[in-house]
């Protein structure tokens, strides 16, 4: 372990800001699903990771991109993501808090191991021309696809915001997060909301998942390593709050790169998950009790 | 919240009116041992080793169910605990002439050990932020072994001596086993049962009356945690060679979540029940690692939203107005 020079440093700090960015937007969905529902959806990282197989699997059949697919992508798995909460996890979500987070995470084990069955345990990535090329900038070099990644992430954010404090959809689903029974008392579909918030979430993670697989590889297992990430990323951003969402991606890829560039590459998630228990320790309730504020 | 209704919500109701003599009990399950033990002088190579996986997971299972069934503390964490039971009893066995039990018992104590130290920053944790900070402790665990080179890191480490004979592994964690139920038929008979299951049903109101939450939850955690570590030690001289990736694996507790709620939460014979019934499921889908799994998967939701107490749990609601019909047949 020796301290790396200003050089390695910056770029370290860089890379890690653009990668943050982009794990936020895998993250979005998930805060969305415990801000409006206190649902804590083990299943997301199973969600990332089918935005991810998805994209490879349009691009090794009909040559799409996985770039242009993701319009797809986000329309495919929110189209399965509102029947599994409407059919599967709102009919358990009755009996107190223990039902649907094991219910989820049941939904993880059979989502790994269906994609084992499907796609094979292999390590695969979306390999694409402009996955390889860099951009040099101040003595630094990043990779193109951070900065497309990056940049894509925080406009879905925008239009997520947007979504949320600009339309009639936005003001339902904040209602239902404030107080589920004074939203239906005034004319909400909360059961509607719930589960539209869950498609969207699911959607989001997929996009996410597009843009992770094009800056790493990954596997059927992959998920849980994402979910963690989330997590994290929740934790920092504070819950349900878009923006803080994706400042929350940023400052996690920041430290996170500190930590490998410190300790060693291995260490680089080990970091983020030591950050989440320590943060959980000294304000569990402080961070998480913010309100939806879009 | 009302005395009576502690009493009524789990199958399995803590004191003497509810639950049979802790006398009978006990006897039940040394005749249950004593013919467990006799298995191996009339089986074979292969039922011992099924046998093995039940009992470890049975013993697993009953360890998580005192958490979670009673004490209403759903922890993912279940592998860091395992694996800090395989590497005490693998770095014991090389450097140390230690007898077997003996080694056992410092597994499952570090593993308790390991609670202790971290049940400050835990028990800040309340219900589903409990469930995800585990999960994330476990997994911490699991990258720094697999990291760091303290421990032999991503390659492992060779146990010195050579791995016993099957039936010697079947004994070991069938003492395991019956130790774990043991402890559970022990613990609620006393009024510590009582205060565990008043945190599981609201545990700011156990507070209010006086019950040391704190205390009373690291009881139940370090208790789960040793029976663990001692299956993780036993685990260890069955593997031979310990790694961290298995070792801290998160597959040990998916089996375990999955187990103890298909037997039934909060029952006594559940965690028994569903092992057995994950390791026959496992066996009849030999050579399908993943469809086995995802099968599982979908039987624990199916039995989440269909019958949430489990087969054991679900096998008592259905005999107990009968029972109380017929006065005296109940259990």
């Amino acid at each position: 372990m020796s301290l790396p020079d200003t050089q390695t440093l910056l770029q370290a700090v860089s890379s890690g800001l653009l990668l943050g960015g982009i794990f936020a937007l895998g993250a979005l969905g998930l805060s969305l699903v415990l801000g409006v529902m206190r649902l804590v959806n083990l299943v997301h990282g199973e969600l990332v990771v089918l935005g991810s197989y998805l994209a490879l699997a349009l691009l090794n059949s009909a040559g799409l991109d996985p770039l242009l697919a993701a319009p797809l992508v986000f329309l495919g798995v929110a189209a399965l993501g509102y029947p599994l909460h409407r059919l599967v996890l709102a009919p358990v979500a009755r009996s107190g808090e223990e039902g649907p987070l094991l219910t989820t995470f049941a939904l993880s084990i059979i989502a790994q191991n269906v994609f084992i069955q499907v796609f094979s345990g292999d390590t695969r990535a979306l390999d694409r021309p402009y996955t390889r090329t860099s951009v040099h900038l101040l003595g630094i070099t990043l990779p193109t696809v951070y900065l497309a990644g990056f940049g894509i992430s925080l406009a879905v954010t925008a239009v997520v915001y947007l979504l949320m404090t600009r339309t009639g959809f936005g003001r339902q689903l904040r209602s239902s997060a404030e107080d589920p029974t004074a939203a239906a008392i005034v004319g909400v579909n909360v059961a509607r909301v719930h589960a539209l918030t869950y498609a969207l979430a699911g959607g989001l993670a997929a996009v996410g998942g597009i843009l992770i697989a094009l800056c790493f590889s990954f596997t059927p297992t992959s998920g849980t390593e994402y979910l963690l990430v989330g997590f994290t990323i929740v934790v920092l951003g504070g819950l349900g709050s878009v923006f803080g969402t994706f400042a929350g991606g940023v400052s996690l890829g920041v430290l996170q790169s500190l930590g490998a560039a410190t300790l060693g590459d291995g260490y680089r998630t080990f970091v983020g998950l030591v950050l989440f228990l320590v943060i959980l320790a000294v304000r569990p309730e402080g961070l998480f009790r913010r309100r939806m504020a879009a | 919240m009302t005395a009576p209704d502690l009493l009524t919500r789990a199958p399995d109701v803590p004191g003497p009116r509810r639950l049979p003599p802790l006398t009978r009990e006990l006897g039940l399950l040394a005749a249950l041992a004593v013919a467990l033990f006799l298995v191996p002088y009339v089986a074979g190579e292969y039922v011992l080793q099924i046998g093995y996986l039940v009992l470890q997971l049975a013993a697993l299972g009953t360890a998580w169910n005192l958490l979670a069934g009673y004490t209403g503390m759903v922890s993912l964490g279940s592998a860091a605990f395992v694996g800090i039971g395989v590497y005490t009893v693998a770095e014991l066995d090389n450097h140390s002439s230690l007898p077997l039990p003996l080694a056992f018992l410092l597994a499952g104590a570090a593993a308790a050990v390991f609670a202790l130290l971290v049940s400050p920053a835990m028990f800040r944790l309340r219900g589903l932020y409990f469930t995800i900070g585990t999960l994330a402790l476990a997994e911490a665990l699991r990258l720094w072994m697999v990291n760091s080179s303290l421990f032999g890191g991503a390659s492992g480490i060779f146990l010195r001596s050579r791995a016993p004979k099957s039936y010697a592994l079947y004994w070991m964690v069938l003492g395991a086993a019956v130790l774990a139920t043991a402890v559970t038929l022990v613990v609620l008979r006393l009024p510590l049962a009582l205060r565990l299951n008043a945190i599981r049903d609201d545990e700011d109101v156990a507070k209010q009356m006086g019950v040391f939450t704190f205390r009373t939850k690291l009881i139940a955690f370090s208790l789960s945690a040793f029976l663990m570590g001692v299956v993780g030690g036993i685990q260890a001289l069955n593997l031979g060679v310990v790694e961290p990736y298995g070792s801290f694996g998160l597959s040990w507790t998916v089996d375990i979540v999955m187990v103890a709620i298909i037997g039934g939460l909060a029952t006594r014979t559940g965690p028994w029940i569903g092992a057995a019934f994950a390791v026959v499921l496992e066996e009849a889908l030999k050579g399908y690692a993943e469809l086995h799994l995802a099968i599982t998967g979908i039987v624990v939701l199916l039995v989440i939203r269909f019958a949430p107490r489990g087969v054991r749990g679900t096998l008592t609601a259905r005999v107990r107005p009968r029972a109380s019909l017929t006065g005296d047949r109940g259990r």
